[in-house]
């Protein structure tokens, strides 16, 4: 069973200190089988970013345990950890972050230079591969700068899988587009959930996005509230 | 070659803002061309003087110090348990000369490190030509020796120093003595010792130091012709001159001789203190000056990099979201300071070089010097370029260290 798991929290409590001491995440549980496509929805501030940033091994100041993959993340050295998150994490913000001074096809190969699988010839095929598959092949050599939102954000997603990671985590993926890139965006993490059969966790304000992904995780005052497949 | 992915990302860094990156890297090349500038015109000006200083000065002077009195006498003689004193003890009048200085000159020529060793006389005269009359010195040499030794031949203005071997009696005068006495090659030259007796001596060459004090009081004559106006016979030797493979070795062959002979050996060090005082001072002012220049560059490269790292704070947190370690993101910004060093570096040492070759092109006329004895010495540009780049490590840490600390989920919040 275990080896089914693409993520497993167990016990996950977080307290901000700043300004006051408070309580943001409340004893989670919460596993993610392997091809799983699972959104997290909730108001803001009831710590589902927060959650998030948990689960990516970004963050590790809480309590609990976190397991990727079989294998335990908490008390790992920052090292090891950006290790994990290089092999194993794709990222998609709702800001692209892309790194403007490169091309788009260096943004998406950089983390697999970082990660060292591939020799520099293969990490470029990898990259325009990604591209491709999201059809911004033509933007492959332009700076990052100067590309659409959505075609930036489709860019950031081809960097979050140049990888082939276990999961890939979205932060409001779509918050900062409009609606038809919205929906390119969408149709992207589909595809990838079901033809490519990836593990994804979003963090998401989008109902109908959510209400297409394969089980929904409400949350509410640091506390998950509900969970339920979702009607799709 | 393969370039690490931190080392694409250094570069794409330091070409996406060039405007920054050549100030950094000018103030990395000022620092380091003034180090070689300033290294090379004072190691020039030392060699030069340390050159100068040989011409009148051996690299080591074997004499018989006249000694005062003291009680090891009184001491042998009275095999007793009491305190000798020897009340108001005088200099003890002994020969001024060295007892077998040409067993002594043996003994010194089998030290392997010794390259040239000369005896001399020097005595106290009276020049007299016409009715007047001036002091100086007259030095009782081997002028083929000595010339080997200090170059005697490239200060004659006129006649042939080795005359002196050819012609009886002859003199070689300094250019203030022929003047004042109104004398010139070909002239004869009354010399008169301390102890009275005369020689007329023939002038056969007239050398000119630009030292007035020298000039205006020195001679040169053979050694035989000096010992018997001097009334002494031919093994009466004042001085061993003794040069040495490797100048800076001096003063340990020095102690050497000193304890095999028993005779004063004074090294160059020694007789030219003031010389060396003069170089330490201009060392402590050029260190202070270059370490200043390097200091400010560094401080240009720290700034334009934590400039950086402000600006790019986004793209680091990112990075490290994408799985780039602490250490990675140092070795990025490091690598940025070491590029800045070595392009600085490289520019500097050329630009270095040029400005020492330009400036040793500029006329001083002053003396023997001619030029600006400016010397051209690798090391110094070896040790510029590792200045410069040390420099830069040092200044690239802090910076660099900081971006490792980013914490990515405070960035990407906000």
């Amino acid at each position: 069973m275990s080896n089914n798991l693409a993520l497993r929290a167990t016990g996950i409590t977080k307290y901000f200190h700043d300004p006051v001491t408070m309580q943001v995440l409340k004893s989670i549980n919460m596993q993610v089988d392997k091809g799983e496509f699972v959104s997290i929805v909730g108001k803001s501030g009831c710590g589902k970013s927060t959650l998030l940033y948990v689960l990516s091994t970004m963050d590790t100041d809480y309590e609990g345990t976190l397991e990727i993959n079989g294998q335990k993340t908490t008390g790992l050295s920052q090292n090891q950890l950006a290790r994990i998150r290089n092999e194993s994490i794709g990222f998609v913000f709702q800001f692209h972050y892309l790194l403007p001074d490169f091309s788009c096809l260096k943004n998406v190969m950089i983390p697999a230079l970082r990660l060292g699988k591939l020799s520099y010839k293969e990490a470029e095929e990898a990259a325009y591969e990604k591209l491709k598959m999201f059809g911004v092949e033509e933007q492959a050599l332009k700076k990052a700068g100067k590309l659409s939102g959505g075609q930036q954000q489709r860019v950031a997603i081809a960097r979050a899988i140049v990888n082939n990671p276990a999961i890939i985590m979205g932060d409001e993926p779509t918050g900062n587009l409009d609606s038809k890139n919205t929906g390119i965006v969408f149709d992207l993490f589909r595809q990838l959930s079901q033809e490519y059969k990836q593990t994804i966790i979003t963090v998401t304000h989008d109902n109908d996005f959510a209400k297409r992904s394969d089980r929904i995780i409400e949350m509410a005052d640091g506390e998950i509230i509900s969970q339920h497949a979702s009607g799709k | 070659m393969k370039i690490s992915v931190n080392t694409e990302i250094a570069i794409t860094y330091l070409s996406s803002r060039k405007k920054q990156t050549v100030v950094a890297a000018l103030g990395v090349m000022f620092g380091i061309s003034m180090f070689i500038f300033m290294q090379s015109l004072m190691k020039g000006t030392n060699d030069y003087f340390e050159k100068m200083s040989f011409t009148s000065t051996p690299h080591i002077r074997l004499y018989n110090e006249t000694k005062v009195a003291d009680n090891h006498m009184l001491v042998s003689f009275l095999k007793d348990q009491s305190e000798k004193i020897l009340v108001n003890p005088k200099q003890l009048n002994q020969s001024q000369g060295i007892t077998n200085p040409y067993g002594i000159i043996d003994i010194i020529r089998r030290n392997k490190q010794v390259a040239a060793v000369t005896p001399q006389v020097t005595g106290n005269v009276i020049y007299t030509s016409g009715s007047v009359e001036l002091p100086g010195n007259v030095a009782g040499v081997q002028i083929d020796e000595e010339d080997k030794m200090f170059d005697i031949q490239s200060n004659m203005v006129s006649g042939n120093l080795h005359d002196l071997n050819r012609v009886h009696n002859s003199i070689l005068i300094g250019k203030g003595i022929a003047d004042k006495l109104s004398l010139h090659t070909g002239d004869n030259i009354t010399v008169r010792s301390g102890n009275g007796s005369m020689l007329i001596m023939r002038v056969v060459g007239i050398f000119s130091t630009t030292i007035k004090a020298v000039d205006e009081t020195k001679s040169y004559a053979n050694i035989t012709t000096v010992q018997s106006l001097m009334g002494k016979d031919r093994s009466y030797v004042t001085d061993i001159k003794v040069n040495v493979t490797d100048y800076n070795n001096a003063p340990s062959v020095a102690r050497q001789i000193e304890a095999i002979t028993g005779y004063k050996a004074e090294d160059w060090v020694k007789a030219n203190e003031q010389l060396k005082a003069g170089f330490k001072v201009r060392a402590v002012i050029l260190n202070s000056v270059i370490g200043v220049i390097l200091l400010v560059a560094g401080f240009g490269i720290y700034n334009i990099l934590n400039m950086t790292i402000y600006e790019k704070i986004k793209e680091i947190a990112i990075l490290k979201a994408q799985g780039f370690s602490g250490k990675a993101v140092t070795s990025i910004f490091l690598q940025q300071a070491v590029m800045i060093g070595l392009i600085g570096g490289v520019v500097g040492v050329t630009f270095g070089f040029l400005l020492t070759l330009m400036v040793s092109k500029i006329y001083i006329g002053a003396g023997t010097l001619k030029y600006l004895p400016m010397s051209f010495y690798g090391p110094h540009y070896f040790q510029a370029l590792s200045f410069g780049i040390l420099t830069t490590i040092a200044a690239g840490f802090f910076p660099a260290r900081k971006a490792a600390k980013v914490d990515p989920v405070t960035i990407i919040r906000g």
